[in-house]
């Protein structure tokens, strides 16, 4: 397989982890500006876990997880009454503190006589777990995909079973759930908390794919990427994140012939594209239709 | 006396900031959405500037002019592409397509002047005043000035005149706005026109005193516009005001006493723990936190 | 949904290979020095490769350059470029074409004689480039 086509893949497969984590909290009516922090996060632990404390990978990532989790759940507390601007920017707000400390933080180990380890703005350098285990591109790219596959079957149970929509109904209507006896604030506090997870693993992956982060690379335009693929690929069912990471990197990929002009080409077609579907590609009536279309198939093969 | 010094400096700059939070307050205020190429639009003007300064040799008023026509020309550009195209309540969608933009705007601005810092016309050079004993910087008094005036003129528009009460209407409640005949497109662009007016003023008095221009100006101006008009309250124009004046000494005392990454850490910190704690602005007049204002993901 | 499984039982296994406890393996580090090539956004970067720091020169070596803006990762990626040998033992040469001026993180990649990767950062303004 072309390396070329195996690094974009694996890239997009790692941006799926925050589209799915800004796409989770979308869910409960809110919308995050501040998801980078959270893959930040996953990213430097992650990191430092595998490359200073001599972690293997699974472990790594799992702290990766767990501290974009409790790093979300901490935000997510004192801004339980929040919606709209206000908890867009308060996330936004925190995001950037978050970025700021990465850039004043420093920790340093030696290893094999070379310092390894978080440097402030200059970064964080050296995360070879995948070359000193010699983990090739496309076994990477298989670990990627496979746990955003087991993360999509499980949140598409989720999105059918009674928490998932008493989830999505707090996000539609709070007043009307919060009648029907949905804890609102759990919700939402729920969502927050695992798109942090989510994001966390991501960073994870991330960090170890780059072998380098840096605090540059977690600012407010990463958030607001995070946020588009859901919006672009559709909020109707999980796939559409996914949906609008492969779109908006093929896209961005197919644009290469306008060398110089990418972001005018693409900025513009996606301007275009929000008009057409206001609610993104895979947006709830396109689901239904597709769901619509699969059953038609499947019943003339009865 | 530092104390009053650092409190005086961070007016001044507060001045600019609260400008840039009135062009925010007023798309926001007016339409309950978030414009996120306003500081791409703002940049385009400044770089307009400086490319009439580097290309045709303008002065001052010569790149003014061009930084207001631009910023005008791509506030209407991102208004008919962004907002106006989407009904109420598809706030979240016009804002990532605006996003989309900002992306554009900046690239073009870059092919246009791709070096790291353009040189941009000085308006008063070094020169400065002796006010109560103190030299100060005409560049750092007159956005002061400035904003003060384009404040009060605001207010004036949309407060005494017929024209902002129509402006007002059409805010609180376009269909019943429809019905009576305003015209409510024409007077949406007029909106997004003066925001960005004002944004072009606030990023011409800015490259002016820095006298250059930097790629990271869009970015920087989305950021202070959005902190102030948060601190001061959202929807707000008084607490926009308000908001940058708060931010600017806020600033200034912060830097004095801990440096600039320190500085930037606590404003972020105070921005979180204020809509936490006072979602309606420090003072109290903007939107209550349960206002989502129509900022969600549209019902395509 | 048979789809779904089998890349979860590829994710599994590849799990199981990051469980493996890490080998010590040979490393790479890389010092790379640019210079405009005459066309604009256009560089020439020589770039030394050594086993280990201060260690011997890499000869024979497989290893491209590319390079990413660390402020928008992906979105201006280059894509990466052979480096030919240079003349001197573990010295290689490879011309990068950027989307923009500003700070790159160079990404030097090595196939053979081993796997490894060093980034390093840089500035490229249209006169000349400075490490950051």
């Amino acid at each position: 397989m072309d390396p070329f086509l195996v690094s974009v893949l694996t890239h997009a497969g790692v941006l799926g982890f925050i589209a799915l984590s800004a796409y989770v909290v979308l869910q409960a009516g809110v919308f995050s500006l501040g998801q980078q922090a959270f893959f930040a996060i996953g990213a430097y632990a992650a990191g430092i876990a595998t490359a200073l404390w001599g972690w293997t990978l699974a472990p790594g990532l799992a702290l990766g997880a767990l501290g974009g989790a409790a790093a979300a759940f901490l935000v997510g507390l004192p801004t339980l009454r929040l919606k709209g601007l206000h908890f867009a920017v308060a996330t936004f707000a925190f995001a950037e503190a978050t970025r700021l400390v990465f850039e004043m933080a420093r920790y340093r180990v030696l290893i094999d006589g070379m310092p390894v380890g978080p440097d402030g703005s200059d970064g964080f350098r050296g995360i070879r777990y995948i070359f000193e285990n010699d983990i090739g591109p496309v076994q990477f790219l298989a670990l990627i995909w496979g746990l955003l596959g087991i993360i999509l079957v499980g949140l598409l149970r989720f999105e059918r079973s009674p928490v998932g929509i008493a989830l999505r109904m707090t996000g539609l209507d709070a007043g009307l759930a919060a009648q029907q006896g949905v804890g609102v604030a759990a919700c939402r506090l729920g969502a927050v908390t695992l798109g942090g997870a989510l994001a966390g693993l991501g960073g994870g992956l991330y960090a170890h794919m780059a072998t380098y982060v840096e605090p540059a690379m977690f600012g407010p335009m990463m958030g607001i990427h995070a946020l588009a693929y859901g919006l672009i690929g559709g909020l109707g069912t999980p796939f559409g994140p996914l949906f609008g990471v492969l779109f908006d990197v093929g896209l961005l990929e197919s644009t290469r012939l306008f060398h110089g002009y990418r972001m005018i080409v693409f900025g513009g077609l996606v301007a275009l594209l929000l008009i057409v579907r206001p609610r993104g590609v895979l947006d709830e009536a396109a689901v239904r239709w597709l769901g619509h279309q699969w059953r038609k198939a499947g019943a003339m093969f009865r | 006396m530092d104390f009053l010094l650092n409190t005086a400096d961070g007016l001044l700059a507060g001045a600019a900031y609260a400008l840039l939070a009135v062009g925010f307050a007023l798309v926001f205020g007016i339409f309950g959405r978030l414009n996120l190429a306003f500081g791409a639009t703002i940049m385009a003007g400044v770089y307009a500037g400086a490319f009439a300064h580097a290309h045709f040799g303008a002065g001052p008023v010569g790149a003014g002019l061009a930084v207001l026509a631009v910023s005008v020309l791509v506030g209407l550009y991102v208004e008919r592409l962004c907002f106006a195209p989407f009904a109420a309540g598809a706030g979240v969608t016009a804002m990532v397509s605006s996003f989309a933009v900002w992306m554009q705007i900046e690239e073009a601005a870059m092919l246009a002047l791709p070096d790291h810092t353009q040189p941009f016309p000085a308006l008063w050079g070094d020169a400065s005043m002796v006010i109560g004993g103190e030299a100060v910087r005409l560049d750092r008094l007159m956005p002061g000035i400035a904003a003060a005036v384009v404040v009060a003129g605001l207010w004036a528009l949309l407060y005494r005149a017929r024209f902002g009460l129509v402006l007002r209407a059409v805010a609180e409640e376009p269909a019943a706005a429809r019905i009576i005949g305003a015209p409510v497109e024409r007077l949406s662009s007029a909106i997004f026109a003066l925001a960005s007016a004002v944004g072009g003023l606030a990023g011409f008095l800015i490259a002016a005193a820095d006298q250059q221009a930097t790629p990271m100006l869009g970015m920087w101006a989305m950021t202070k516009g959005l902190t102030a008009t948060m601190l001061g309250g959202l929807g707000s124009l008084p607490g926009a005001v308000a908001g940058g004046l708060v931010l600017g000494v806020l600033e200034a005392h912060l830097q004095w006493h801990l440096g600039p990454q320190a500085r930037d850490l606590i404003v972020y910190l105070v921005l979180f723990a204020a809509i936490a704690l006072r979602p309606q602005g420090l003072f109290g007049w903007g939107r209550p936190a349960n206002d989502d204002g129509g900022a969600r993901p549209g019902r395509g | 949904m048979i789809a779904m499984r089998s890349t979860a039982a590829l994710a599994v296994l590849s799990l199981g290979l990051a469980l493996l406890s890490a080998q010590a393996a040979e490393r790479m580090v890389a010092a790379i020095a640019c210079i405009p090539a005459g066309a604009r956004l256009a560089y020439d970067c020589t770039v030394e490769l050594v086993r280990g720091p201060g260690g011997p020169p890499i000869v024979e070596a497989e290893v491209e350059l590319g390079a990413d803006m660390p402020s928008m990762p992906m979105a201006h990626a280059v894509r990466p470029v052979r480096a030919v040998p240079a003349g001197s033992p573990g010295v290689y040469r490879a011309r990068l074409v950027l989307e923009m001026h500003g700070e790159w993180a160079v990404k030097v990649t090595l196939a053979r004689p081993f796997r490894d990767q060093d980034i390093v950062m840089l500035r490229f303004e249209t006169d000349a480039v400075t490490s950051r």
